[in-house]
């Protein structure tokens, strides 16, 4: 034999050998490695949503739907392997779903487990679904599937109140109920263990544990309050030209919140399925940052809704008593700056009772002036200034409170809430709710009860009180005939409930708070706070018109409004 | 006494064997991996055992012959490719023969073959202008099957004529010469290769880098193999192949199909295989009655070498990405017929050869013949 038929077959047993080596590396040797990334190539864990809790009104009108919708997903391990047939199958796609081309192929790419599908489009039409339902099986990959949307029933009345949920995280809760309820909403999220062809198709579900839904929650809002709120609260934002506001109906006994409005209000059905871009900077663009919910989250100055706690202080410090009669000029001279009334005229001397009424500004300061800087603050802290109130949604803030004036006239126009002092309509609303039902700080509270999905009761609302306001119940007394007065007296500010010949009787107080600076013909906020029935109140409301002007002409005609629909529909209302 | 040997007793029943066992392991792979693909692989056997009767039937010398023409048919095939072609997964490669698709590339290997070891054999002691006119033979076959694009059926060709070349004995320094040439023109292949044959050159110096593209295959081959592990999963049980994530898994691919079933032990029971056939290739050069009948065994045994260990290389990781079939198991009827006419031929040559030249395998024939005329003288003394 020549020695090249020799060497020839040396070649054939030295690579029959290496051969083998290799396979005993590969197959004994790598062989558990090697199973455990054939296992993860093969296996994928998928997470089962659990259905997220029903959000229901006080008397269980449905807030929120989930609506089935078919969303497209790209399982990038499990395209075509070769770049061109990838590229091909990409493009189709990507025209079938009506979604850019390059934004697809960035998505697929910047897909950080290559094994776990990638939502490239949702809230698809039925028609294109069905398109695509029927080439998926030439589309290795691909994938379909029909998810339940979160859908707002009335987006625009319930915007801030419910808030929304947002794609990422499966669809947890951004802001709002939402977003403070999330982890009883949520549920919890089942998986399972799925064994899948090359093309992503699941041939056999290995492991799986079911998902559990999310309780329900039934709020303290009344649906019908809620509309007219947002409704009466729009028109008066209208009447002043102006963009924003907020207004809050809460039971004075409870601290349940019956409405909760701040406008301009957001479309929430834009988040459920993902924000675009040009939606999003949409709203960031909105001068009148429908983002930003300013029934909870808008610090403003208090203006003349502050004067029944500079009352309140100073009768408790003993400064006054409730037949103190002092003056009230045109203004008054103090340190050497003039204050002035809202009033050009002195409106006589009268007493602390029909000071509140006529909101007569002088009056005020020489009463804050009597009582001083820290005590005011510190009255001011126990009406709840200062203090974010802790309510079931996040975003409250607690407003400003100057311990100390930062000079002396600070003390006088902090009596009449202007200076640094600064408040919140939630703020508001509890401090009246605390005048009208004698002296108690309530916790607010949206949640009336959680329901869990076999329907029993999980939690329940009670009312809690913060704390007892340090007033005596006389002094408070003086307080709430004051703005009894407001409502009643031929020249209190509340002339328009009078006008409208509204029949109940209440309390209320104006406020025209001025903002951006110091000094006269600034622009104001206009305020309105009010409570009915006088004895045993029912309903406190607080409506704020930003920059709204007059609290009397702006904020005063919604809440008349509002006040009228409860009386209409208070039995309904009170149903439960 | 006159020794006369019958048919049985010239060929080669152990290459039959063996064969018959690699073609059975083959149906079994493509079975688990194909039905349909099994299916039509029945039709290619059908047709391959008639070349392979009929071509060991005939006497092998006629080819030596008419081998011009046939070195002609192969070129006019691979330029009808480039003309009429059929193409599939972006390469030209079939043509359509009376409705059925025909890779003329896996014809021209046996033609080309032939026509290799006509001319060797007509020359005396090879010289330096008799690899020129050789490599002037394999080389515009391995250029127009370049072009198809097929890396794998063009490597096969050059591995071919060098291989022969080297085994009929030219001379060493213009073998080592065109070799060297050859591999000076490695780094300009890239620029004549097609960009997904480049990316598999890259991809098989680093399968991390793509592991969704190019590289995917290779993990995934490499994946089924070790799952493998000893003794396999069992037939008709390897998870990786079935589900699709083996890519190629009838064709290039199919050993790591194979692997994933049958593990360790069934793999070396394979390559022990492929091994006895290439040596019973390499007796049966040497039992040749002719030049032109040892050309042709080590031309086939060439060709079997290349694409047996190119393709387990390729699965096992071991060897770049070039798409060469593996012979009896890839799905393939062009490439099954071709391959069966090879053996086919291999056994003509064993059959034709002269009697004196077939020495049992233990005994050397001086012995048995000196014990014989002993006999014979003792009887008449």
């Amino acid at each position: 034999m020549n020695g090249r038929l020799v060497a020839f077959s040396l070649c054939v047993v030295l690579a029959a050998g290496g051969m083998t080596a290799r396979l005993f590396a590969l197959q004994v040797l790598d062989h558990q490695q090697l199973s455990r990334q054939g296992i993860e190539t093969r296996v994928r864990r998928d997470s089962v949503p659990a259905d997220r809790g029903i959000i229901y009104d006080r008397h269980g009108a449905q807030l929120v739907v989930n609506r089935p919708v078919w969303s497209l997903q790209i399982v990038p391990a499990a395209l075509p392997g070769d770049a061109r047939v990838r590229q091909a199958e990409l493009a189709l796609v990507a025209g079938l779903a009506g979604v850019s081309e390059s934004r697809l192929a960035a998505q697929v790419a910047a897909a950080p487990d290559l094994y776990l599908p990638v939502i490239v489009a949702t809230n698809l039409k039925p028609e294109v679904a069905a398109i695509l339902e029927e080439r998926q099986p030439a589309l290795p990959g691909v994938e379909l599937e029909a998810a339940p949307l979160r859908t707002y029933v009335d987006a625009l009345d319930f915007g801030h109140v419910l808030g929304y949920t947002t794609a990422a995280g499966g669809g947890s809760g951004k802001a709002g109920v939402e977003a403070g309820l999330e982890a009883l909403l949520h549920g919890r999220d089942g998986w399972q263990d799925v064994e899948t062809s090359s093309a992503g198709l699941v041939t056999r579900v290995l492991r799986s544990e079911a998902a559990v839904p999310g309780d329900s929650v039934y709020l303290s809002i009344d649906a019908g309050l809620q509309r007219e709120t947002a409704q009466a609260l729009r028109a008066a934002i209208a009447s002043a030209n102006v963009k924003a506001g907020a207004a809050l109906v809460v039971d004075p006994r409870t601290g349940e919140l019956l409405a909760l409005v701040s406008e301009p209000s957001l479309d929430t059905n834009l988040f459920p399925a993902g924000i675009s871009i040009a939606d999003y900077a949409r709203l960031l663009q909105d001068p009148g940052r429908p983002l930003y919910d300013r029934a909870l989250d808008g610090q403003y100055p208090p203006g003349s809704t502050f004067k029944m706690i500079t009352a309140a202080a100073a009768l408790e410090a003993g400064k006054i008593t409730d037949q103190t009669v002092l003056g009230c000029p045109a203004a008054i001279q103090y340190g050497g700056w003039v204050y002035r009334n809202w009033a050009g005229y002195d409106m006589g001397p009268m007493t602390v009772e029909r000071a509140i009424a006529l909101s007569c500004d002088t009056f005020f300061y020489t009463v804050a002036e009597r009582v001083g800087d820290t005590a005011l603050a510190a009255y001011a802290r126990d009406f709840g200034y200062g203090t974010a109130p802790a309510l079931e949604i996040p975003g409250t803030a607690g407003g400003y409170v100057p311990d100390r004036a930062a000079t002396p006239g600070e003390t006088l126009t902090m009596g009449i809430g202007q200076g640094r002092l600064l408040t919140t309509p939630l703020i508001q609303a509890m401090y009246v709710s605390a005048v009208a039902n004698g002296g108690s700080l309530l916790r607010p509270t949206l949640v009336d009860r959680v329901v869990d999905p076999a329907g029993r009761v999980v939690a329940a609302a009670r009312p809690s009180t913060v704390a007892r306001v340090p007033v005596s119940a006389a002094n408070l007394e003086v307080v709430r005939q004051g703005m009894h007065l407001c409502l009643d007296d031929p020249h209190g500010t509340g002339y328009q409930f009078r006008a409208d010949h509204f029949r109940q009787d209440g309390g209320c107080k104006t406020g025209t708070a001025q903002y951006g600076g110091s000094g006269t013909d600034l622009p104001t906020h206009a305020w309105f706070t009010f409570f009915s029935p006088y004895d045993n109140p029912e309903i406190a409301i607080v409506v704020l018109v930003e920059g709204g002007g007059e609290g009397d002409q702006v904020a005063e005609p919604a809440a008349v409004q509002v006040a009228d629909y409860y009386y209409a529909h208070r039995a309904q209302i009170r149903s439960h | 006494m006159m020794l006369r040997e019958r048919w049985y007793e010239r060929c080669d029943p152990l290459q039959v064997v063996v064969t018959g066992a690699l073609v059975s392991l083959g149906l079994m792979t493509l079975y688990s991996a194909s039905r349909s693909e099994f299916r039509s692989q029945l039709l290619g056997l059908g047709l391959g055992l008639a070349a392979f009767a009929v071509l060991a039937a005939s006497d092998y010398r006629l080819l030596a012959r008419t081998a011009p023409w046939l070195y002609g048919a192969a070129l006019l095939l691979l330029l009808g490719v480039a003309v009429a072609g059929h193409s599939a997964l972006g390469a030209q490669r079939w043509i359509r023969v009376a409705g059925v698709q025909v890779e003329p590339s896996e014809v021209a290997k046996l033609f080309v073959l032939v026509a290799l070891a006509a001319f060797l054999s007509s020359r005396g002691r090879l010289g330096r202008r008799d690899v020129v006119v050789a490599i002037a033979i394999g080389g515009p076959a391995a250029v127009l099957v370049l072009r198809q694009p097929d890396l794998g059926t063009a490597i096969v060709f050059v591995a071919l004529t060098l291989g022969l070349l080297f085994l009929a004995g030219a001379p060493r320094l213009p073998l080592v010469a065109s070799v060297a040439g050859g591999a000076a023109a490695i780094p300009i292949l890239p620029h004549l290769l097609h960009g997904y044959q480049r990316r598999r050159l890259e991809i098989f110096l680093d399968p991390t880098q793509d592991p969704l593209g190019a590289g995917y295959n290779l993990l995934q081959a490499r994946i089924a193999v070790g799952s493998g592990g000893l003794f396999g999963q069992g037939w008709l049980h390897g998870l990786q192949g079935a589900l699709g994530y083996v890519p190629e898994r009838t064709s290039d691919f199919v050993f790591a199909v194979y692997a994933e079933q049958f593990g360790l032990a069934g793999c070396v029971l394979l390559l022990a295989l492929f091994s006895v056939l290439l040596l019973r290739l390499v007796r049966a050069a040497r039992l040749a009655g002719d030049r032109f009948g040892e050309l042709l065994c080590l031309g086939v045994a060439v060709v079997f070498f290349i694409q047996v260990f190119q393709n387990i290389g390729m699965n096992l990781g071991l060897t770049p990405i070039a798409g060469i079939p593996l012979p009896f198991l890839s799905h393939g009827s062009s490439a099954l017929v071709t391959e069966l006419a090879m053996l086919g031929l291999v056994q003509s040559v064993l059959l034709r050869r002269p009697a004196r030249y077939n020495p049992p395998p233990c005994l050397p024939p001086p012995i048995r013949f000196r014990l014989s005329s002993s006999a014979e003288a003792s009887s008449s003394a």
